[in-house]
């Protein structure tokens, strides 16, 4: 760590950010391991890649959704020893399905500030504790006065955003179906996917009804599962790898609670946030300069809306994007090339496994049969969260 | 600036009597506890040693928290010592009770269990206690399985 | 303290023990059910408290912000935009505009419902542009909804009101 000593106090140097190592557990419906062997799992692969010990990490960030899933208040403190947070500063950072971005920029924070040179990112989440079923935890999330005595189902408000998206942008459900069918087809790729398939439009449209326009397969999963990544200061990347990928920008911003007062068509907040990174990252046309995007697609209709909130289409051109294919791996922007949460699954915060690590697993060409076509530099990863309000955006370079 | 409302019934509370909450949870003993609970049938006790630094982990775990590193279980007796004691009076709600419960430290390992103490007059510091199971068709792979502890 | 890296082809290596529904029923491993006892009260505030018991009346109230001159619903003592206290009640209709729907097969455990429910945002007459809540619809098909739609609350009498929310039994199609 580079310290400078004015007056007689120390300061620490901002430093630059990379990322060295990364790590996901399987994600499935329900897992016999509980929550800390999952990160522990996830840890262990993430340290094995970059090549360090359990004993070089000085800090750890642990991300992880409402304790309603997992049924532990506290969990942070439940989750402590398998995080390997042990005798180390340790602290849980939340922001509903957001923190699987935003785990990773506060762990950013913890590298760029100086405070430490390495820092270990977890992300863990077990759903399946939760009954009678995953979706009842969301039922307390609603406003208790307004919303609560209608009986709500979470789903209600991705199917309200969808009409609304659908409706001024003149989009038919077949185009949104295409993002369903690409993902979990990318998901065939995936070693940890539990919702991979081959199926066809038609299939989705054909699919149960769940709350109309939103059908089963629109829809992600929830699942068991963890994550994990490695950030250091760039004298350690060097000592341990030569091509390390770096943090270049990063985001956050949250729209009014109140999403009755707002027009739902367009994700303003991710647009906010991803203007604060493409700021920091020097980016002026996102669509031109961005090779790989992972954006957050709990369902369908959600990756189109959030490449519009990113600048990568215009408001209405990503159905058309994706129908054209240019979103498919080999096109020319590929998006959500791991598969996304609708095809390996979605463990809320561990979605970080299928968005971030991806993006530097993509950018560190160590993505195997997933990796996508073209010639890649910079990336970018993005998550939404709390009540449909957060946006939180990492901009990735494996150039400094 | 508005009349803010000051009389306490026209401040309301939803819902009117109180709301519960539905929730309830599943939780898996996950592959160290899992194993646990099985050997457990059979009236034995595992613990885990770190094939790095060799603590001896109770209850079991598969990994060593301090150097990440894979363990592996071996057998003890079950037997332990008390570490320290509370004797409850009132219960979660308040009702009167009386329950003798005790950090036990377990014999060969360096891990403590919390349970009930069992069939004791007196209780101390120190003293040696150990496990009583339950029958095996009443077990249900829970921390009650065992009964409670006795003095040896 | 680097140990070297070592060279993984394909990351990530998929640990983890996946459990069916009968590994759980036909108990194959072992686990803990716990039910809590939890109970909660919310406390509904200045503004929604008088919200609520304006619905007794059958009246929508909203707030008032002279500064960036909105009005306000669901109301709220501050104006969250030019972060003061704001300045008035009024009375809007019940009348509005649907915003978006939706047709909801499934109740809030994810269990199917047994008559869908078609829920909507709904947009307030009298109150400023996006000033919505949700709700339920009734009293149509719902082939027939749509956005753009103008509705109605359909209000419980008197004597049945509570002050909830659900006091508005749901919104009809003002035309036809």
């Amino acid at each position: 760590m580079e310290v400078e000593v004015i007056k007689g106090l120390k300061f620490h140097k901002k430093q630059d950010v990379a990322i060295v190592g990364a790590g996901m557990t399987a994600f499935k419906r329900r897992m016999l391991e509980t929550g800390k062997e999952l990160s522990y799992y996830a840890v262990k692969q993430a340290l094995e890649e970059a090549g360090l010990d359990i004993k070089d990490v000085e800090m750890v960030v642990l991300g992880s959704a409402p304790d309603a899933f997992d049924g532990i208040s506290l969990k942070e403190e439940y989750l402590l020893e398998g995080a390997g947070g042990c005798d180390r500063p340790y602290m849980r950072y939340f922001v509903g399905g957001g923190t699987a971005v935003f785990a990773p920029i506060a762990g950013y924070w913890h590298v760029a500030s100086g405070l430490a040179d390495v820092c270990l990112v977890v992300c863990e989440e077990k759903m399946s504790c939760c009954q009678p079923h995953p979706q009842s935890a969301f039922k307390y999330i609603w406003d208790p006065i307004l919303d609560r005595p209608l009986k709500p189902n979470l789903i209600w408000i991705f199917a309200l955003e969808m009409r609304r998206y659908m409706h001024v942008n003149n989009v038919k459900h077949e185009d949104i179906a295409l993002v369903s069918v690409k993902n979990k087809a990318n998901a065939l790729d995936h070693p940890c996917s539990h919702v991979a398939g081959k199926i066809t439009v038609e299939d989705v449209l054909n699919s149960e009804p769940m709350a109309l326009p939103v059908r089963r397969l629109d829809v992600s999963p929830p699942s068991d599962g963890a994550a994990a990544l490695v950030m250091v200061a760039p004298h350690i990347a060097r000592q341990l790898t030569d091509d390390p990928v770096w943090v270049t920008g990063v985001g956050w911003n949250l729209d009014t609670t109140h999403w009755t007062n707002r027009d739902l068509y367009f994700p303003r907040y991710t647009a906010e946030a991803a203007r604060m990174a493409y700021r920091m990252a020097h980016i002026t046309d996102p669509r031109k300069q961005i090779d790989v995007a992972e954006p957050y697609d709990p369902f369908d209709y959600k990756e189109l809306h959030h490449m519009e909130g990113l600048g990568l289409a215009k408001k209405g051109e990503a159905p058309i994007l994706t129908k054209e294919g240019v979103t498919a791996r080999d096109g020319d922007l590929p998006v959500c090339p791991s598969g996304g949460l609708l095809g390996v699954g979605n463990p809320i915060s561990a979605a970080m496994g299928v968005k971030v690590c991806e993006i530097y697993w993509q950018l560190a060409y160590r993505a195997g049969k997933r990796q996508v076509a073209k010639e890649v530099t910079t990336g970018i990863c993005q998550a939404w969260g709390d009540l449909m309000q957060i946006g939180t955006v990492m901009v990735m370079s494996n150039k400094r | 600036m508005i009349d803010k409302i000051v009389d306490p019934e026209k401040l309301r509370h939803f819902p009117p009597g109180g709301g519960k909450i539905e929730l309830y949870w599943l939780y898996t003993s996950g592959k160290a506890g899992n194993e646990f609970f099985r050997k457990l049938r059979e009236g034995k006790f595992i613990a885990a040693r770190c094939k790095k630094c060799g603590r001896r982990y109770f209850p079991p775990r598969i990994f060593c928290e301090f150097d990440f590193s894979e363990t592996e279980f071996f057998e003890i007796s079950g037997e332990g010592c008390v570490e320290a004691f509370t004797i409850a009076k009132l219960d979660l709600n308040e009702n009167p009770m009386e329950e003798i419960i005790a950090l036990i430290k377990l014999e060969g390992t360096d891990g403590r269990i919390l349970h009930l103490i069992g069939e004791a007059k007196d209780v101390c510091i120190g003293m040696k206690v150990k496990p009583v199971l339950k029958k095996v068709d009443e077990m249900t792979g829970t921390i009650s399985d065992i009964k409670y502890f006795k003095p040896v | 303290m680097a140990v070297g890296k070592k060279e993984i082809s394909c990351p990530p290596s998929a640990e983890g023990t996946g459990l069916s529904d009968a590994d759980i029923s036909q108990k194959n491993v072992t686990y803990f059910e716990d039910h809590p006892n939890l109970a909660y009260s919310w406390t509904a505030g200045q503004a929604m408290s008088r919200f609520l018991n304006e619905l007794k009346n059958g009246k929508l109230i909203a707030t008032k912000c002279e500064k960036c001159r909105r009005v306000i619903f669901p109301p709220r003592i501050y104006c969250e935009l030019c972060y003061k206290p704001i300045d008035d009640w009024v009375y809007i209709k019940d009348t509005g505009v649907v915003q978006t729907f939706s047709i909801s097969f499934i109740d809030p455990d994810a269990k199917p419902l047994e008559k869908p429910v078609i829920v909507a945002v709904i947009t307030i007459d009298g109150a400023s542009p996006n000033m919505g809540i949700m709700h339920i619809i009734d009293e149509v098909e719902p082939e027939k909804v749509y956005i753009g739609m103008r509705v109605k609350a359909v209000w419980r009498p008197e004597s049945e009101r509570k002050g909830t929310i659900t006091d508005i039994k749901y919104w009809k199609p003002l035309e036809g």
